[in-house]
């Protein structure tokens, strides 16, 4: 009976590219601000604010999917992701850290009364008929007050949720009341956070922070798409983590039973997605009405028509393909290479659904996104690594423990 | 070792002491013996109602759809309203036996066999209303797109109601086929234990001649996960497509992005709704309560908590938007004629609203979600709910349109519209009790195939795995891999 490698020590390797990810990314900030944000004219100054804003938010809502499943799994009873269910537990210690960021991004914008951005900050908009009437939401203390109680909830939830879950490495077991109780006392937990995630990330928070950009437009789809374009970006994410610490010879006792599975989430919400995709763009094509057509004018017929169609190869052409077979989800290469292609896939759709309409004109893809999204990637690495090295990597007195072991699909 | 081990914690999803023989003596017990007068008395009220239902079509295709209150404004009324409330329904039994399948939900085998029984019938009832809503029923055959000699006369391939067509004739074959073969080693069952010559020719032939060898199961296997494969996508698809028949167009409530899964999830909430009236009166009156445990009744109310909560974020989206949008149409159509109580028909909103998102916030508890009175209850009220949505949708966006002039005074339905809405209760009930009868109400094999990790007397022998230590544990029986 061998012992099982319970602690998760951060190899060198890690930490140097995180080092250096943060590093280019603090450089490329750097140049961005001196170049566009101070520097430029008043187009490069949104420009950069914007790449800032879409990379905050797209990261924040990915690390946040991690909490969101494991509660979605907690109320499902489920068993099978007890096995690796630290990983989205360590992603999710990101919410308060990349929620932080955004939040001093936001309050920059409106601070600075930035109404190229949000135009529902200008003066004109107390006079414009159709704005006037949203003031109602669209204001800076509503704005303010929704996104602190937003991402602090995320938070705070989250790291109770966190809290509980480290009862399971105690040598107590869990079988019979102490089980119930515990599994009771996380499924009261996760359900609060479910229905705060519904409030937030499933209605009002992508049209606040994100369909306010274009103050005129509207759709009912908005947040339930952006909810599955972060969920499974947020899923390869955790598969990533998954596959890596496997290759360090982690995780012992997850297999590529438990890869198959994260590989279906990758793969049914990726067609989800799609689905909203679709259902959102036939709606408004098939209707054609000015006002709502006007949002994929330039996505479609403008400059951002290339991204547009690489949005749904990447997003649904590719997964569909690649991830239909079962081998190609029980494959460690091929899945790496799907979360990578699905994490870039998403954040070309964040970037397109916010800067498609900061800068309605020209495309302004470059060293600054990828700077950025370099920080980002690096800081992640960086605190979830250490998050991970902070508790045993498997909660090994969890009741569904043993199921996960025997796990097959 | 391969080790069938699940969670001391967790329910049993069988009860009772059981074995294989006792499972299919209980299961095809209600089929072998003489119907119960309760059988006959239900039946016959189910004919009855049947019977005036084909006498309410008689009148509409003999007179035309001037036996029924629509008018030019309101051309959709109760007949479009039931239409998709059935569809709806039809949607509870192929996510039971698809999507749960997929989610390895066990305890769908208990409830599986007869949601998929209640999917098809509810799914015929809906065929029903277009079909002679067309007024012109002889000329119903127009919608298929077959060579024909009408010259350039075809149908129309932009509309979503030929979409509708083809969504729901294939939603309805494939739910026919998976329910079918799933239902081929249970009539083998029957036969085997049939006592008359008739009785084992009739459950012969039925069962395509079964025997049980392992090819036949290792083909049906194969053949039940390309099933599952092909449902999973037409239980989003049908709900999807009845959505566009609204969302297409540009009537204000109709037009919006986020009916496709919002349609879904309301189709599912009610599907589940139905399922659940039906097995709380199945149990009871087959003695079936240790297949369809509390633990199932809990599971579908889960559901219909998830689902109604999810129904409701999206009717408040829609409210909110009505608002936001700043559209003064929109705005009059939600804020007017829907959220305002003492409008025409505000009634029917609050009504879908309290139905709907607010009493199904009592399954938070699982006191309530285990108490077969309120479950029961809350079942009616779900199912009256979700009629409600569909007839906000329709009458309380068209009343009222663009044009004042066109506007239409108070619909309320004839007692022949009504009837062919009773009829279609008539319809299902008919069928149910025939499947009651005949069929076997559970899938034996797979309750069968569940029994040894999750039957009540087979967990209570699993208790050394329990106190084992996880590296014990895993290396007793997780597989190499």
């Amino acid at each position: 009976m061998a012992s099982i490698r319970e602690q998760f020590e951060i190899p060198g390797k890690l930490k140097t590219w995180s080092y250096a990810l943060i590093g280019v990314g603090v450089l490329a900030f750097i140049l961005g601000l001196v170049t566009k944000g101070i520097g430029g004219n008043e187009h490069d100054h949104n420009v950069f604010i914007g790449t800032l804003m879409y990379n905050s938010i797209f990261f924040t809502l990915i690390c946040n999917a991690s909490m969101f499943f494991i509660c979605a799994t907690t109320l499902a009873m489920g068993g099978w992701q007890v096995v690796f269910r630290r990983i989205p537990e360590a992603i999710s210690t990101m919410v308060p850290i990349f929620g932080s960021i955004t939040f001093v991004i936001l309050l920059y914008i409106i601070g600075s009364h930035n109404h190229h951005i949000y135009h529902w900050l200008s003066e004109e908009a107390k006079s414009d008929p159709v704005l006037k009437g949203k003031l109602g939401f669209l204001n800076p203390t509503f704005y303010i007050t929704w996104s602190v109680l937003t991402i602090g909830l995320w938070s705070v939830l989250g790291a109770r949720i966190r809290k509980l879950s480290s009862e399971a490495d105690d040598a107590i077991t869990m079988n019979g009341e102490a089980g119930q109780s515990f599994i009771w006392r996380n499924t009261v937990s996760a359900a609060l956070f479910i229905v705060w995630f519904a409030l937030t990330v499933g209605s009002t928070v992508p049209w606040l922070w994100m369909m306010s950009i274009d103050a005129h437009w509207y759709s009912t789809m908005y947040s339930w798409y952006t909810f599955a374009s972060s969920f499974v970006s947020g899923m390869s994410l955790i598969a990533l983590w998954v596959v890596y610490l496997k290759n360090k010879g982690y995780l012992e006792y997850a297999n590529e039973e438990h890869l198959h599975d994260i590989g279906k989430f990758m793969f049914a919400f990726s067609i989800f997605w799609t689905y909203l995709w679709f259902s959102q763009y036939m709606l408004i094509w098939y209707a054609n009405i000015p006002e709502e057509t006007i949002y994929f004018k330039h996505r479609v017929q403008g400059p951002y028509r290339g991204l547009f169609f690489l949005n749904i190869i990447l997003n649904f052409v590719c997964p569909i393909l690649i991830l239909m077979k079962r081998g190609a989800k029980r494959n460690y290469t091929l899945i790496t290479f799907m979360s990578v292609l699905i994490i870039f896939g998403h954040w070309v759709d964040f970037y397109q659904m916010v800067m498609g309409s900061i800068s309605k004109e020209e495309v302004t893809l470059g060293w600054l996104d990828f700077g950025i999204a370099a920080l980002f990637v690096g800081l992640m690495i960086f605190f979830v690594a250490k998050a991970l090295a902070k508790k045993p990597l498997m909660p090994k007195y969890h009741p569904f423990l043993k199921e996960s072991i025997i796990h097959h699909t | 070792m391969h080790l069938k081990y699940e969670s001391q914690l967790r329910e049993p999803l069988v009860s009772g002491n059981k074995d294989y023989h006792q499972v299919s003596e209980d299961i095809c017990r209600p089929i072998e013996v003489k119907p119960t007068k309760l059988w006959y008395v239900g039946f016959f009220i189910a004919i009855t109602f049947l019977c005036f239902g084909v006498y309410c079509v008689y009148r509409e295709v003999t007179y035309g759809i001037g036996q029924w209150n629509l008018n030019k404004t309101i051309g959709w009324g109760w007949d479009i309203t039931n239409f998709v409330w059935w569809v709806g329904i039809g949607h509870a039994g192929t996510l039971i036996s698809a999507i749960l399948l997929l989610f390895r939900q066990g305890w769908r085998t208990g409830v599986n066999r007869a949601a998929e029984a209640m999917t098809i019938f509810a799914v015929m009832c809906a065929g029903q209303f277009p079909v002679f809503h067309m007024g012109r029923v002889w000329m119903a055959f127009f919608v298929l797109p077959y060579p024909n000699t009408r010259g350039p006369l075809w149908p129309n391939f932009n509309s979503p109601l030929l979409w509708d067509v083809f969504a729901i004739s294939t939603y309805l074959t494939v739910s026919l086929l998976f329910w079918y073969s799933g239902l081929l080693p249970d009539f083998a069952t029957v036969r085997d234990r049939a006592k008359t010559k008739l009785r084992k020719m009739l459950y012969g032939v039925a069962a395509f001649g079964w025997t049980g060898s392992t090819k036949h199961w290792q083909r049906h296997e194969s053949l039940s996960l390309v099933l599952a494969g092909l449902s999973t996508p037409l239980v989003l698809s049908v709900h999807t497509i009845v959505s566009f028949d609204f969302a297409t167009s540009v009537i204000p409530g109709w037009h919006t992005t986020i009916f496709p899964p919002y349609f879904v999830a309301g189709a599912v909430f009610s599907g589940f709704a139905m399922v659940q009236t039906l097995m709380l009166m199945l149990r009871k009156v087959f003695l079936l309560e240790d297949y369809i445990t509390m633990g199932h009744i809990e599971a579908m109310n889960k559901v219909i908590v998830l689902t109604g909560s999810i129904v409701g974020v999206a009717y408040l989206t829609e409210l909110f938007m009505g608002w936001y949008s700043q559209n003064k149409f929109e705005g009059y159509t939600f804020w007017y004629s829907r959220a305002n109580l003492f409008s025409p028909y505000g009634w029917s909103y609050w009504g879908m609203m309290a139905c709907n998102v607010i009493s199904p916030q009592i399954f938070w508890f699982r006191k309530l979600r285990r108490n077969i009175y309120v479950t029961f209850f809350m079942s009616i009220i779900v199912n009256i709910g979700m009629w409600f949505e569909r007839f906000v949708i329709i009458v309380t966006s068209l009343y009222r349109d663009y044009l004042p002039s066109s506007w239409s005074p108070y619909y309320s339905p004839t007692i022949w519209e009504m009837g062919f809405y009773l009829g279609t209760f008539g319809l299902f009930f008919t069928c149910f009790f025939l499947f009651a009868k005949y069929f076997p109400v559970i899938a034996i094999a797979e309750i069968k195939a569940v029994l040894k990790t999750s039957g009540e007397n087979f967990k209570e022998t699993v208790g050394k795995e329990e106190e084992m230590q996880p590296e014990t544990f895993a290396h007793e029986y997780a597989h190499a891999h």
